[in-house]
Formats: structure tokens, sequence, C-alpha cells
């Protein structure tokens, strides 16, 4: 008995001394996947970047990005690492306080670099070439509290009314540019038998989503937006409300039950031609293409208040990739943003992906994106709430939303929408001066 | 089993008995490996919820001492308070409908398995296979069968005439918390018939024998026997139940996402505090506020379990 415990013993000795020979090699490992070799780049000597994204989607597009990158930096070898989107958060939070794992970030938009900037994770990058070329108002998505610039955007989100050209067509309908005329299509529609906005209430940030787009013209776009921030008016403002009440006249031309069912459900209505519009941001194009690429589809940004109004696209950035402080390789990971920030990158991104670039002068060749981007130079407006009520515990844009999910289902009235979301901002937003 | 080790011990000489003192002690180093995992896992994240319940953390990182304000906005300030409120009364709804939905169906289940039925085993496998799927499988199939326009559901009550039943199961605040629990309870029915069914093997059959000459019906049977002397297995599945229904959180994150919705109608204390302590993909997390309400809702649970055993203790001794 006695030789048999010794025996387990040193089994178990032995099995501690494979474990820790394990988690020393593997600690060995993330110390060189951090780019933790230690020196800076030498003549010669190779050097590798690790990037963060939250798009794995998008994971062969960024080996053709990175591909022409590294021709013209041959001794800088960059990583694509994507995560899920819905885990990117945490990892991020992980990496950058841990200060190992990624040289190159992918920042999620205004109050989500904001705050990783203000703790002091990034690199400033006001000096990099092309990043002073890039629109004011899109920088705003990757700056600090200092001002400073800490990300390079990537691409802009439109926030639009898809619609099926077909649908219209064969029911006889025009496509309707103001607000009354999209009372009367929609009535026209519904009469036979087809749903007029595919909409989806189950996740609630979709009704946000749709208020930016329809609700711009009714609240008086960007007027309203400068005087918001100076504290001139608030959310509980009657234009804003009346962008509420837009929401509200909406609901009987939903699907039945939208509040639950999922976007998934709403883009099959709108896929399958039995929902003549569908409300959403420029990034499902790529998604409606892969379901069904002969969709005869076409957009519109918003319906205007009245006949001849304005109709000013909504547009935020989506995200930008920032420089972790504590890469040993900042130099390196720069001369990245430096492509990332070049016309030569936005081009290629647009073509690639079919998306709107930030990058100035880009022109892209889907016909649809080039509306867009056409639209968006044209005239264009923030997602107010993403853009300027993101802050908050919870934050404004997401109470609003779940706000707007309890009118539908008659727990608040329009106006008690917008005191809920007035009172969250009074908790944290100080007008600009 | 008693008994026995006390045999054994009173014969056992004195190099014997050293050698055990010192099997004793090799028998915790076997405890090692399960201990780091149990530390690191259990008591080092409960230790730091603790500690970061006293601090503020909105951003990124901890920031400074803040004594009990976390716990007094909680309780407090709006929207915390409402929320708090709103998300406790539906555990609460959640554990009582769970006692009567799961509890005393399960109950019913055992009695029928444990009576002279043929094929016990097999319903006793068929009631028990729900438990063998993940509940984020069962939340996303239940999603399916209860979705409006295409589900399992709403179509079958379409087919049998019954239109006027069909509504949006998971989309109406009148419907989803109750859907929810019943598709919780129809997960953990397996679970409790064992349960049960073990608390009714162990009833002696002569006290039915004795029951029955002397007369007493199967209901009083019921009653007076069966119930009685289940009690230790009531008692467990009650306490397992309430604990269950206060941490609830994988069947509602699976089926309504983490904002519970619509507009917080499925809200419960753990999705509540996944929202306060990470916040949605755009930010708003704040995990001072969070951890302080973690530690409430370990409170909550300690305190109503311990209250419940003392109860149930007594009740046995009463009897």
């Amino acid at each position: 008995m006695k030789k048999m415990g010794m025996q387990l013993l040193c089994g178990m000795f032995a099995a501690a001394l494979l474990l820790s020979g394990c988690s020393s090699s593997q600690s060995g490992q993330s110390g060189s996947g951090s780019g933790g070799e230690g020196v800076g780049n030498t003549q010669g000597e190779q050097v590798e970047l690790i990037m963060y994204s939250w798009r794995p989607e998008d994971k062969k597009a960024y080996e053709k990005f990175i591909a022409a990158f590294e021709k013209e930096n041959p001794t800088i070898k960059v990583t694509f690492k994507p995560f899920k989107s819905t885990e990117y958060n945490t990892i991020l939070t992980n990496t950058l306080t841990s200060g190992t794992g990624a040289d190159i970030v992918q920042l999620r938009p205004y109050q989500g670099t904001k705050t990783m900037a203000d703790a002091g994770y990034l690199v400033p990058l006001d000096d990099v070439k092309g990043v002073s070329d890039i629109q004011q108002a899109y920088l705003d998505a990757a700056r600090g509290s200092d001002g400073n610039v800490y990300g390079v955007p990537l691409f802009l989100n439109n926030g639009v009314i898809f619609y099926n050209k077909q649908v219209f067509e064969e029911n006889n309908v025009q496509v309707p540019q103001t607000w009354d005329e999209f009372l009367d299509v929609s009535k026209q529609l519904q009469s036979k038998g087809i749903v007029p906005v595919a909409q989806s209430g189950k996740a609630a940030y979709l009704l946000s989503m749709t208020h930016s787009v329809i609700g711009t013209t009714a609240y008086g776009g960007n007027d309203f937006v400068e005087k918001a921030l100076k504290g001139e008016v608030n959310l509980k403002d009657p234009a804003f409300i009346q962008s509420i009440q837009r929401m509200a006249d909406m609901e009987s031309f939903f699907p039945k039950d939208f509040i639950g069912i999922d976007d998934k459900d709403a883009q099959a209505l709108f896929l399958t031609g039995k929902a003549a519009m569908y409300i959403n941001g420029s990034h499902r194009l790529q998604t409606f293409e892969k379901n069904n690429p002969d969709l005869p589809l076409d957009v519109i940004p918003t319906f205007a208040a009245e006949k001849g109004g304005t109709t000013p696209m909504t547009t935020w950035v989506d995200g930008s990739f920032g420089v972790v402080k504590s890469s040993k390789h900042q130099e390196e990971a720069k001369k990245f943003m430096e492509f990332l920030a070049s016309k030569e990158f936005g081009q290629m991104y647009s073509d690639e992906l079919n998306r709107v670039s930030a990058i100035s002068g880009v022109v892209p060749k889907h016909p649809l994106v080039k509306k867009m981007t056409e639209l968006t130079e044209k005239s264009n407006t923030p997602y107010l709430m993403l853009v300027h009520f993101g802050d908050g515990t919870p934050t404004t844009k997401t109470t609003f939303e779940n706000a707007l999910q309890g009118m539908y289902i008659d727990q608040l009235t329009v106006e008690q929408v917008a005191d809920e979301a007035q009172k969250s901002a009074d908790k944290w937003f100080t007008p600009q001066k | 089993m008693t008994t026995l080790e006390k045999g054994t011990e009173v014969k056992m000489t004195r190099p014997a008995a050293r050698k055990r003192g010192y099997k004793k002690h090799l028998v915790h180093l076997f405890l090692l490996p399960a201990m780091i995992f149990y530390v690191g896992f259990q008591v080092y994240p409960i230790f730091t919820a603790f500690l970061n319940s006293f601090y503020s953390w909105d951003g990124m990182q901890r920031d400074q001492f803040v004594g009990l304000e976390n716990f007094v906005r909680l309780f407090t300030e709006s929207p915390f308070q409402e929320m708090f409120a709103n998300a406790f009364g539906h555990n609460v709804i959640f554990f009582i409908g769970t006692v009567v939905s799961k509890m005393v169906i399960a109950f019913l289940l055992a009695l029928l398995i444990n009576s002279k039925i043929r094929g016990k085993e097999f319903f006793k496998t068929v009631i028990f296979l729900p438990k063998l799927l993940s509940v984020i499988v069962v939340g996303f199939l239940f999603s399916l069968i209860l979705n409006p326009t295409y589900g399992a559901l709403n179509t079958f009550l379409s087919f049998i005439g019954l239109e006027s039943l069909t509504r949006p199961w998971l989309g109406s605040p009148d419907t989803a918390l109750y859907t929810i629990i019943l598709v919780n309870s129809w997960y953990g029915l397996g679970f409790a018939v064992l349960i049960f069914l073990a608390g009714l093997q162990a009833i002696p059959s002569e006290i039915y024998e004795a029951a029955k000459i002397d007369g007493a019906s199967g209901l009083r049977m019921l009653f007076r026997i069966t119930i009685p002397m289940a009690m230790p297995s009531i008692m467990v599945m009650t306490i397992l139940t309430f604990i269950g229904s206060f941490e609830t959180f994988e069947l509602i994150f699976a089926m309504q996402g983490s904002a519970a919705g619509p507009y917080y109608s499925t809200d419960v204390l753990a999705t509540y505090f996944y929202r306060l302590a990470f916040g949605t993909v755009e930010g708003g997390e704040s995990i001072g506020l969070g951890s302080a309400l973690a530690i409430v809702l370990v409170l909550i649970i300690a305190s109503a379990t311990a209250a419940m055993l003392f109860f149930f203790k007594r009740k046995e001794f009463e009897q």
C-alpha cells in the first residue's frame, strides 16, 4: 500500500511538472504573439503585428489588404485575428488592461473609443500621414476627451430605407419621397397583402436605428442636433416627440407581432418579396446580395417632411483601427495606420466589401454603394442616439430604444419615451459651450 | 454503513492506525487539483466581486474606493431601483411558477412511475431526456417553436382550429415570462422526477400495507403517508428550485437577449446584473454597480435558503 502511495505521489508530481511545462510554453507563445520580442525593428528583421477585429466574416478581404501592405513593407508581417462581435468587447478590454495580445485593435466608435483612449491604452494618431485629410465629423468617432485622434475610421454606415423595386412596380405604386406619401403608399401596399416595412422589434437597437432614419426629418436634422448639443433643446422638445410619433404611426405598417420576430425573419420577408421596404444600416447590402443576388434593390435616405424637402443621409462611423500603447512595435503599427488612411486602401476596402469608405475621394465600384456615397457627400446627419447619446449607465441610446419597445407593447406613451430618454441624458449630458 | 466502519476501527492495531493516519493525509493531496480549480474559479471571483462592489468602475479600470455608494445607488437611484424591483418581482414569479408547473407535475409523474405501471424505465428516460440538452440549445429550439410567424406552436394551433389562441408568446409582456417559466419547467422536469422518485421509493411498503389493512383510502394514504414521508425530497427540490429561480439566466438570455425584452418584461436579477456589469456593444457598463448587485443576489439566495432550511428542519422535528 505504501509503495502504491509513493507511486501515486510521484505520478502527481510528474503531472504537475508537465502542466507547468505546458503553461510556460503557452505564456512563451503569447509573449511572441503580443509582438513582445523585446526590441524594436532593426533593419532586415521581420516584425509581426497582431491585429484584432470583430469581423470574422471579412477575413478573406483582410488577407488581401494585408498582402498589399506587406508587399510594400516586406519587414512587417500583419496577422489578422478576428473574434466574434458579441465577445469582442471583453476580449479587447482584457488585451488592453493586460498589455498583451495585440498591437492593432479595432475600436468601437464614439464612446467606445473615448473610454479606451481616456484610460490611456491607445496611441494618438494625429500625426499619421493621411489622418488629417479624413473628414472631421468622421474623426469624431475616434477621438479621446483630449481631442486627439486615436483611430483611423474604417467605413461609414448609412441608415437607409432599402426597397424592392419589383414589388413597387408589380403593385403599381410609386416609391414614396415624403412622409405623407409613405403613409399613402403603405396603405395601398397593405391592401394588396404586402407588408410595407419589414421591421423587427425583438432586439431594441433595431428600433432606434429605424428612428434615426425616419425621425431625422421630423426633428429637423442637423439644426436640431446642433441645438441639442448646445443644450438649447432637449429630447422632450416637441420636434423630437414628433419623430417618436412617426415611429408610433408606422406600427400598423410593420409585420404582425413584429416585437416578437427576429431581424432575420424581417430580412426574410424582404428577401422573398413579401415586404416592400426594410430599414437598416447600409452594411445589410452585403447580406442581401449574398442571400439573393437578383433582388432588385434600391435605397432612399429618408422621407422628406414635405415635397421637395431635404433628405439627409443618416451617417455614422462603424469602427476604426487604433494602435495599442503597450505594443513594442508602435512605429510599424503606425505605418499600417498610414496604409489604412490611404486612398489606395479606401478604394480596395470599398470594392472588396461593398461599403462606404471613410476616406475622401474613393469612388465605389458597386452602383448602390456609389449612390449612397454620393448621397452622403451631398447631405448627411449623424445617427443621433449612437453618436451623441451613447453615454451613461445604461446608455441613453439603450434607454431610448427599450422605451420605444415599451411604446409598442402599450406600456409607454410617445411622451413617456421622450421622458425616459431625457431622464437618462440628464444624468451625464453636459451641453457644449 | 456506520456500524461497519465502527467495527473495523475497534480491531485496529497501533502500527496500522499510524499507517491509516498517514494515508489520511495523502488523501488530502488528491483534493489539491480540485481545490485549485475551486479557489481559482469560485472563491477568487466571489472575493473580487465583493471587493469591486466597493469601488467605482464605470469605464475600463477600477477607479476609487466609494464605500457603500454602489449599494445605495442600486436601491435609491433611478432607473436602478425600478429595475431592481421589476427584476426581483420576476424572480419571485419565476420561483412560484416553477413550483407550480414543475414540482407539482414532477411529483404526479413520480407517483405514476412509482405505481405499478408498465414501461416505467421508458417513461423515466423520456422525461429525463431534455436535461441532456444544453440550455442554450433548448432556448434556441423553443425560440423557433414559439416564433410568431412560422413557429410550430402557432401553426399547430391554427391547424386544429384554435387560431384565436395564437399569439406572439415571447413578444408580449402578458405571456413572455410565463412561457419561459414553462420551458424551464419542461427542461428541469426529469431531474425533479428523479429526486421525487428516490424519495417515494424510500418509503417502506409495509406502511402502505398496514394502512390498507386499516382501510385507508388512496387519497388519504397520499396525504397522510406519501407526502409527509417524501418531505425530505420535496424540501430538497424546493430549495434547489428557489436557488435555480433566483440564479436563472441562460434560458432568458438565449430566448430574449440580455435586454430581457420586450421592455424588461422577462428581466430577472441575473440578466439585470449582466446588463449592468457588461453593458451593451456600445458601452454603458459599470462593473462596480454590477458587483454590488451580484453581492445582493448572493445575500438574497443565501439568507432565503437558510430560512427555508430552518423552516423545513423544524417541520421535520415536529413530525
